[in-house]
């Protein structure tokens, strides 16, 4: 009598908690950004920003010591002779790595803002504070938000090229996109003047593909910007010219049957700390000749 | 599990602190290309020690807080972290496993489970797009990470819980070994044993 009670209760356990997982899949995937269920996710984001925050500049001092990990790995050879040294000097090293990288991506944002003619006020530098842990979605939090003049489907990029797009947006927080998301597709222009579309592969976010192709024969080596546009009288959210990847494979057969080719992206996804959300609509020169969607 | 209000506090500070450790510092330290990934762990651990109506509870209740904090799809993480907790905790409930290392092939094939499983819903939902192998070989590394450290957080998760646990596995082993006969009696036989 008493184990059927057990039974009786774990199963119903089981199924209410797995009806109501399956009441939310479907209750997310019906509704749009601006539904309850959104709008509870972004309210739970937001309190739960300020920990994240703190748990994340926390662990910064064991990131950096994974980073100067890493570092010490490669440069091995080399170091033999400065070990003892580096031994001594170990806390002061950690530190000055981290601004030295901090440094070197602020450099290389500015040359990016120059190039694309993106002014002081016209962007919001922003720090990576969570980062989804499956390979599917691939989404960031940074520590900006509405406050900032941060606003849903705004540009985000780093010094190397272009991250993602800004999916919600709460007080203090914003979550981005990636473009290595399985839902992201960018219009892309190759240097030649051939057009197509950028899509990631999932779980190699240095394997993108260049889709859809259209134009003059592409090579490898040649370098993929955003377009500017999208399909028909549709805007881009992303300005022309923002740096995507570098072609890394064209295979006659792929280009032939899947009008596609490899694309290594510029940013490296991985170890994203900085980043840049543009958040002024940028002049951008009109291309009637849109070949892309 | 003994249901009291101590209980719930205790779990849901664990719950609350596994997802923000995972997302805001684990997450970002990359090893040997993958990354420990604790939430399964736990889930698991939680199921093992505690039982499979708690496993589950604690997994719904870990994918809901990793779902909502991080932005993505809702009841995901859920649906399969609940069902990750119910299937250790029905193995414990039907094997009474005891082993002092138990916590590895748990922690394997929970952390290979989940992301069988993560893969498997992602699919039938939404992904449209190219899968790469690298994704197979994250998840292996992931899960070699996992049963590396699955013995010491095992045991951590065990000392936050014992206080409210029912029943401990690791106890019960240790006085059934201090009770069982470790031989047979002086004539060979069985039930003519030296108690010790």
């Amino acid at each position: 009598m008493y184990d059927k009670q057990v039974v009786r209760r774990r199963r119903a356990v089981l199924a209410v908690l797995v009806g109501l997982s399956i009441i939310m899949l479907t209750g997310y995937f019906g509704e749009s950004t601006g539904g309850p269920l959104h709008r509870f996710q972004g309210g739970v984001q937001t309190i739960l920003s300020p920990i994240e925050a703190g748990a994340s500049r926390a662990f910064s001092p064991i990131r950096n010591l994974a980073g100067w990990f890493g570092d010490v790995f490669d440069a091995k050879g080399q170091n033999k002779d400065l070990k003892k040294q580096l031994a001594a000097t170990r806390s002061e090293l950690v530190a000055a790595q981290a601004a030295a990288r901090d440094d070197a991506g602020l450099r290389k944002q500015l040359g990016m803002n120059q190039k694309l003619g993106i002014g002081q006020t016209d962007a919001v530098q922003a720090r990576v504070i969570l980062k989804s842990p499956t390979a599917w979605y691939s989404t960031v939090q940074i520590d900006v938000g509405r406050g900032d003049g941060v606003k849903v489907n705004q540009p985000v990029v780093t010094g190397d090229g272009l991250v993602g797009k800004i999916t919600s947006v709460n007080g203090g927080t914003s979550t981005v996109t990636l473009i290595t998301d399985s839902s992201s597709s960018v219009s892309a222009m190759v240097d030649n003047g051939a057009s197509g579309q950028v899509q990631p592969s999932i779980g190699d976010p240095n394997d993108m593909r260049l889709q859809y192709i259209k134009g003059p024969a592409i090579k490898v080596g040649q370098t993929v910007t955003t377009a500017g546009w999208a399909s028909g009288k549709l805007e881009s959210i992303f300005p022309r010219g923002i740096p995507i990847g570098r072609i890394s494979k064209v295979s006659s057969n792929e280009l032939k049957l899947y009008k596609q080719a490899h694309i290594t992206p510029f940013a490296d996804f991985k170890t994203l700390d900085q980043v840049e959300v543009i958040t002024t609509r940028l002049k951008q020169p009109t291309n009637p000749g849109s070949a892309g969607p | 599990m003994t249901l009291t209000p101590g209980a719930f506090v205790r779990t849901g500070l664990l719950v609350l602190l596994a997802v923000i450790i995972q997302v805001a510092g684990i997450q970002s330290i990359p090893i040997l290309g993958g990354t420990v990934d604790i939430t399964p762990l736990f889930v698991a651990a939680v199921a093992i020690y505690a039982g499979s109506i708690p496993g589950a509870i604690v997994g719904f209740a870990t994918g809901l807080l990793l779902d909502l904090a991080i932005g993505q799809t809702l009841g995901l993480s859920s649906l399969v972290l609940t069902a990750l907790g119910y299937g250790v905790g029905r193995y414990r409930d039907m094997r009474d496993p005891s082993h002092g290392l138990l916590p590895i092939p748990v922690a394997a094939a929970a952390t290979a489970g989940y992301y069988a499983a993560v893969a498997a819903v992602s699919f039938m939902l939404e992904i449209g797009a190219t899968v790469s192998l690298l994704v197979l070989r994250e998840a292996v590394i992931t899960v070699l990470l996992n049963v590396a450290i699955a013995l010491p957080f095992f045991a951590l998760i065990r000392r936050i819980l014992r206080p409210v646990l029912a029943v401990d596995p690791l106890q019960r082993m240790r006085r059934r070994q201090g009770s069982e006969p470790t031989a047979t009696g002086p004539l060979g036989l069985r039930g003519l044993e030296v108690n010790r």
